[in-house]
């Protein structure tokens, strides 16, 4: 391989990784800004969000952390519900966020483990730090794993795993997204 | 620091069935709340798992009993033991995990290791340091006073006179849990959610009964067709937005239609009646109880019952083959857990659409549950306040005007909307805080004719 043909293919590289992560930035300002509707705009028609319980589990059955589809969860959404969720939040009545939460959602560690041409799998850490009233504190961390398609207007998500770094929720809800 | 009397000292004060008030620092007091985990979670029967969360030997569940833990294990010949997590060496947890399973549990502090019946079968050091002396059979993991399963849940209390699991049930709670095990072969669904809300317990449980709050607390699921209500009936007047403007309130038919069922030693039943229900959400979520052995089995009245019924002390039912129990943690920490139940031989697209709605209806994420908590927190909050929490809690509505009627083993009535079911839940919970005989406890927590 000549030098150019490797500075290109690192050059391709950093664009690629630079477009997603800016992806990513943008829907983690909707979300912030709690402009669900185009959020859930970001989703392709078949997709899946999904959040398994996760449990304490030993280190020799630690396979068995997550539950899987098909079995509880905390969500396991597809492009329908999403969009419910968005417009419940937008009916004025969802006490739970209104006065709103306060969230900041800080996305880290951004890899492209696959690409496939027309889709690419992205993982992801996040902190979503959230303030609620005078004094409510949460804060999750987790990772994310994302798969991405390159649509007309730039990349859409087909999948979202996100697996918490809590087993028993620490707490009282859930009423925002990841 | 004046001397308010202890709310221990007044349990005649605290609960008034006559004028339907509460006295408020019930829901914050340390001493009401170590009294509670001493004379009702450390006698009371108590839900710890379903019989298919632990189908193999050696498969294991921790589960909360009132302030301790123990582990629910199945056992080499196919029954299940549960004994307190804790080592009879020096107290160390001797299981670290939610759930697994296990040939044995190790302490990892030093060693000491427990057959899957809690006995004491390793001790590093038996003979160069122990010299032999030490009897190993003195030392097991400490059961349970008495363990039972009533159609698959599993109970245990630490109390060896209380009565069995059945009795203790009684026709009111057994009904409770017939709501999931007539459903078909019900199996539990792996994973069990927990969340943690900061509130006192009984905020949680009281609201089991509440039908009068998911019009207004649930508005937004309304909007959005969750809850089926009919297009253009509301209630207007009553809720009035901050703007001044009339808040569209819910009318269902149901709420005319409400069908209450009290039971000795607390347990109850409260909401909309079936065939009101089904006038409302149609016939389908109901369809399995429309066979000719469920109706049998449920019989004439029990199978009226399209509400909520809760086993005293914390463990709720609802209508989707979902069971949430209230773990009390502190004065004003509650872990809520959610089991959830599907029929084995159902289709793989009925068992998805069951799990869909359960996903979505209640857990932290719950499109309802998402909403309750906050309520819960802060109705805690305002009790620790000086003046805030000498302002009773009030539980009035339908106050003197519902006959009792007894039939069946079943004490009931029918009525609109109320808050019977939750009187009388605070009703018996004083009687148990007085720790009475089992046999007083019962002969306390027996229906009047009019509530
Ligand atoms: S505390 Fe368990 S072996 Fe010592
Ligand atoms: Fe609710």
């Amino acid at each position: 391989m000549t030098i150019e043909a490797t500075t290109k293919s690192t050059v391709d590289a950093m664009v690629l990784q630079h477009e997603v992560e800016q992806f990513l930035y943008h829907e983690a300002a909707l979300l912030d800004s709690h402009s669900y509707d185009e959020w859930v705009d970001l989703f392709t028609a078949d997709a899946h969000y999904f959040m398994p319980l996760r449990r304490t589990m030993t280190r020799r059955q630690l396979h068995l952390e997550f539950t899987k589809p098909g079995e509880m969860a905390y969500f396991d959404e597809d492009k329908n519900w999403l969009e419910i969720r968005a417009k419940k939040f937008a009916t004025g009545t969802s006490w739970a966020e209104d006065p709103p939460s306060r969230t900041r959602h800080l996305i880290t560690n951004v890899r492209i483990v696959e690409d496939d041409g027309d889709e690419l799998a992205v993982h992801s850490n996040f902190l979503l730090y959230r303030t609620r009233l005078k004094n409510d504190v949460d804060q999750w961390v987790g990772r994310r794993e994302d798969r991405l398609r390159r649509v007309g207007t730039g990349l859409a998500i087909v999948k979202r795993f996100i697996y918490l770094d809590q087993t028993v929720l620490q707490s009282g809800n859930l009423s925002t997204f990841f | 620091m004046t001397d308010v009397p202890r709310a221990v000292d007044r349990l005649d004060d605290l609960v008034s069935l006559d004028t339907g008030e509460i006295d408020r620092t019930i829901f914050s007091d340390q001493e009401i709340f170590d009294l509670e985990m001493k004379n009702i979670f450390g006698r009371a029967w108590l839900f710890l798992c379903h019989d298919t969360q632990i189908p193999k030997r050696g498969d294991f569940f921790e589960a909360p009993m009132g302030s301790d833990n123990v582990l629910v294990v199945r056992q080499r010949d196919g029954s299940i033991r549960a004994f307190l997590n804790t080592c009879s060496h020096r107290g160390n947890a001797v299981c670290r995990a939610e759930e697994g399973n296990v040939r044995n549990f190790m302490c990892t502090y030093h060693g000491w290791t427990f057959g899957l019946d809690g006995e004491l079968v390793g001790v590093p050091g038996k003979s160069i340091f122990y010299k032999d002396k030490l009897d190993l059979s003195k030392h097991p993991l400490r059961k349970v006073a008495q363990l039972d399963t009533y159609r698959g849940f599993v109970f245990a209390t630490f109390d060896e006179t209380a009565p069995p699991l059945e009795d203790y049930l009684g026709a009111t709670g057994r009904l409770g849990l017939d709501m999931i095990a007539e459903r078909g072969d019900m199996e539990a669904v792996p994973g069990v959610q927990k969340f943690t809300v900061h509130t006192n317990w009984k905020f949680t449980v009281d609201n089991v009964f509440d039908y009068y709050h998911p019009q207004i607390t649930h508005m937004s699921a309304f909007s959005v067709g969750l809850i089926p209500a009919p297009p253009d009936d509301f209630v207007e007047g009553g809720a009035k937005s901050d703007t001044g403007a009339n808040l569209e309130v819910p009318f269902l038919p149901t709420d005319l239609h409400n069908f209450v069922v009290v039971g000795e030693y607390g347990h109850a039943i409260s909401g909309p009646d079936q065939e009101s229900l089904e006038v409302t959400a149609g016939t389908e979520p109901f369809a399995w109880r429309h066979k000719p052995e469920v109706e049998a089995r449920l019989g004439r009245h029990g199978g009226r019952v399209a509400g909520h019924p809760h086993i005293f002390p914390s463990t709720w039912v609802t209508t989707n083959a979902q069971l949430s129990l209230r773990v009390p943690r502190s004065p004003d920490v509650t872990e809520i857990w959610w089991f959830s139940f599907r029929d084995r031989n159902s289709s793989a697209d009925e068992q998805a659409a069951s799990l869909d709605s359960q996903i979505h209806f209640f857990g932290p994420a719950g499109m309802l549950e998402q909403e309750d908590g906050e309520n819960w927190a802060q109705s805690t909050l305002q009790t620790k306040g000086l003046k805030s929490r000498e302002i009773p809690q009030l539980l009035k509505m339908g106050l003197g005007t519902s006959e009792v009627v007894k039939e069946d083993g079943l004490a009931f009535m029918d009525a609109p909307i109320n808050e019977h079911a939750q009187l009388w839940t605070y009703h018996a919970w004083r009687e148990w805080l007085r720790n009475p005989s089992w046999e007083e406890l019962r002969e306390r927590t027996i229906p009047r004719d009019r509530y």
